[in-house]
C-alpha cells in the first residue's frame, strides 16, 4: 500500500505544471476516445440541428403557406388584368370603330348578356333597351361585319336575332363585281350562312367579300357579311348557291353595335378596315 | 318549398344554358338542363305529372325565346309524358335509368321538334347540322346526367323535392 501510494504521489509531482509532451499511454487513451467524444458532440449538434430545423421547418412551412396565398392572389389579380387588358382592347377597336362610322351611324355599344338557352334559336341578349333608344328592326352590327337585328326590346334589354338563324334573311352582293346579288340565310348552326337566288352566269369566285346590298329595309347597305367559301349549281340549274363564312365569330361576340340611325347612304362599312 | 324548388329549377337551367354553358359549348351545342329536370320528374312523378310540368318548363323557355311559343311546350310536354310512362317499368333509383332516360328523352324532343320545324318552315331540313347537334347535345346532357339525377333522385325521396302526404 505504502509503495503504491508513494508512485501515485510521484506521479502527482513529475505531471504537475505545463506539460508539452504526453506519454504513449496517455496518447492511446486520447486516442481512442477521440472518436467516442466526437460521435457524442456530433450527435449533440445533430440535436440541436433538430431542433433548428424544426423550428426552420415550422417557419418554412409558414413562409410557404403565404406565398402560396400572395401567389394565388397575383394569379387571381393577374387573370383580371389580363381581362381588363382583353376588354380594354375590344373596346378600344369599338371605339375607334364608332368614331370611324360616326358620320354615317349613330351607333350604341351593347354588351352581350346571354344567348340563346337552346340550339334551334340563335339569338343573344344586349343589355340596352327600349329606355337606351333601342327599337325593334335596328341593325346590329361589330367592328367586323353584320351581327343580326334587334327583334324585341325591354326597357333595359333586347334580343338580337343572329342573322345565322334559320329565320333571317339578308339581301347581299358580292363586293367586287357589285352585279352578283342573292339573298344570305342562317342555317340555323353556329358558324354557317348559305347565299342564295345567285344567277347561274354569276361570277363569283372563292373567298369574294359579300356585303350587304341595301336593298333590305333594316341593314344598310354595304355591311361586311362573310365570305364565299364555295359554289354549288342547283339541281334547276338557274342558280347558284354558296356556302358563306360569317366575318363575326358569333360564338365570341361579346360587345356589339347597334345603328339607332343612318345619316346617308353608304357605300361599304363595317369590316372596311381590314 | 317542393313547388318553389320544382318552380325554380327551369328558371336557373334556362339561366346557366343562356350564359355559364353558352360559354362551355360542345362544338357550338348547348345542353338542355329544361329537358334533363323534365325527364326526372316524369320519371319520378309518372306520365301525368310529368307532361304537365314539361308543358310549363317548355312553355317558360318559349316565353324567354319569344319565338314560336308552344314548339318546345308540346315537345317536351310530350316527351315527359312518354318517358313518365316508364315510371312503374324501371328501377328510378338506378342511375343508368336516369342516363338512359335522357338520352330516350332527348331524342323525343328532338323529333317532336323537328316534326313542328317542318310544319312551320316549309322547307325545314334537317341536314347534318342539325344531326350533329341533337348528338352532342345528348352527350352533352349525359355529361351532366348523373350528378344532378343523384341530387334530384335522393331530393325527391327524403329532400326538397319530396312530396309532402309521402313525409
Amino acid at each position: 500500500m505504502l509503495v503504491l501510494a508513494a508512485v501515485f504521489l510521484f506521479l502527482m509531482y513529475s505531471s504537475t505544471g505545463t506539460r508539452t509532451e504526453i506519454t504513449a499511454a496517455e496518447k492511446v487513451l486520447r486516442e481512442s476516445f477521440a472518436p467516442l467524444q466526437n460521435g457524442l458532440s456530433g450527435m449533440k449538434r445533430g440535436l440541436a440541428g433538430v431542433s433548428i430545423n424544426l423550428q426552420n421547418k415550422k417557419d418554412l412551412a409558414r413562409q410557404l403557406a403565404q406565398i402560396e396565398k400572395q401567389n394565388q392572389e397575383l394569379r387571381r389579380e393577374n387573370q383580371q388584368l389580363q381581362e381588363s387588358a382583353a376588354e380594354v382592347i375590344r373596346l378600344r377597336r369599338l371605339l375607334d370603330y364608332k368614331q370611324s362610322q360616326q358620320e354615317q351611324y349613330d351607333l350604341t355599344a351593347a354588351r352581350v348578356i346571354a344567348r340563346q338557352p337552346n340550339n334551334w334559336f340563335r339569338f343573344i341578349t344586349i343589355d340596352r333597351g327600349s329606355s337606351d333608344g333601342i327599337k325593334p328592326g335596328m341593325a346590329v352590327i361589330s367592328p367586323d361585319g353584320l351581327v343580326g337585328r334587334v327583334s324585341n326590346c325591354s326597357h333595359n334589354a333586347s334580343q338580337v336575332t343572329l342573322i345565322t338563324d334559320r329565320e333571317m334573311a339578308v339581301g347581299a352582293i358580292v363586293q367586287n363585281s357589285r352585279e352578283t346579288q342573292g339573298i344570305i340565310e342562317g342555317m340555323g348552326e353556329a358558324n354557317s350562312l348559305r347565299m342564295i337566288n345567285i344567277p347561274y352566269y354569276a361570277k363569283v369566285g372563292k373567298y369574294e367579300r359579300v356585303v350587304c346590298s341595301g336593298l333590305s329595309q333594316f341593314y344598310p347597305k354595304g355591311i361586311l357579311i362573310g365570305y364565299i367559301q364555295s359554289v354549288e349549281k342547283e339541281a334547276n340549274g338557274l342558280l347558284l348557291t354558296a356556302d358563306i363564312a360569317p366575318a363575326v365569330a358569333f360564338d365570341k361576340l361579346e360587345e356589339v353595335m347597334v345603328i339607332t340611325g343612318v345619316y346617308a347612304p353608304v357605300a361599304d362599312a363595317p369590316g372596311q378596315e381590314e | 318549398m317542393r313547388y318553389v324548388v320544382l318552380a325554380l329549377l327551369p328558371f336557373i337551367a334556362i339561366f346557366l344554358q343562356s350564359t355559364f354553358f353558352a360559354a362551355y359549348t360542345i362544338k357550338g351545342v348547348v345542353p338542355d338542363l329544361v329537358l334533363v329536370f323534365i325527364v326526372f320528374y316524369a320519371l319520378l312523378n309518372g306520365a301525368e305529372k310529368g307532361g304537365l310540368y314539361g308543358l310549363l318548363c317548355g312553355l317558360l323557355e318559349d316565353l324567354y325565346a319569344g319565338r314560336f311559343i308552344g314548339m318546345n311546350a308540346l315537345s317536351k310536354g310530350a316527351a315527359a309524358y312518354i318517358i313518365g310512362r316508364m315510371q312503374h317499368r324501371v328501377f328510378t333509383e338506378n342511375v343508368a335509368v336516369g342516363v338512359v332516360s335522357v338520352v330516350v328523352g332527348s331524342l323525343l324532343n328532338a323529333l317532336l321538334l323537328m316534326l313542328l320545324a317542318w310544319l312551320y318552315f316549309a322547307a325545314f331540313e334537317p341536314g347534318p347540322g342539325f344531326i350533329y347537334s341533337v348528338f352532342y347535345q345528348i352527350i352533352y346532357n349525359v355529361l351532366l346526367t348523373t350528378p344532378i339525377y343523384i341530387w334530384y333522385y335522393q331530393s325527391s325521396k327524403r329532400g326538397l323535392l319530396k312530396e309532402s302526404g309521402e313525409r
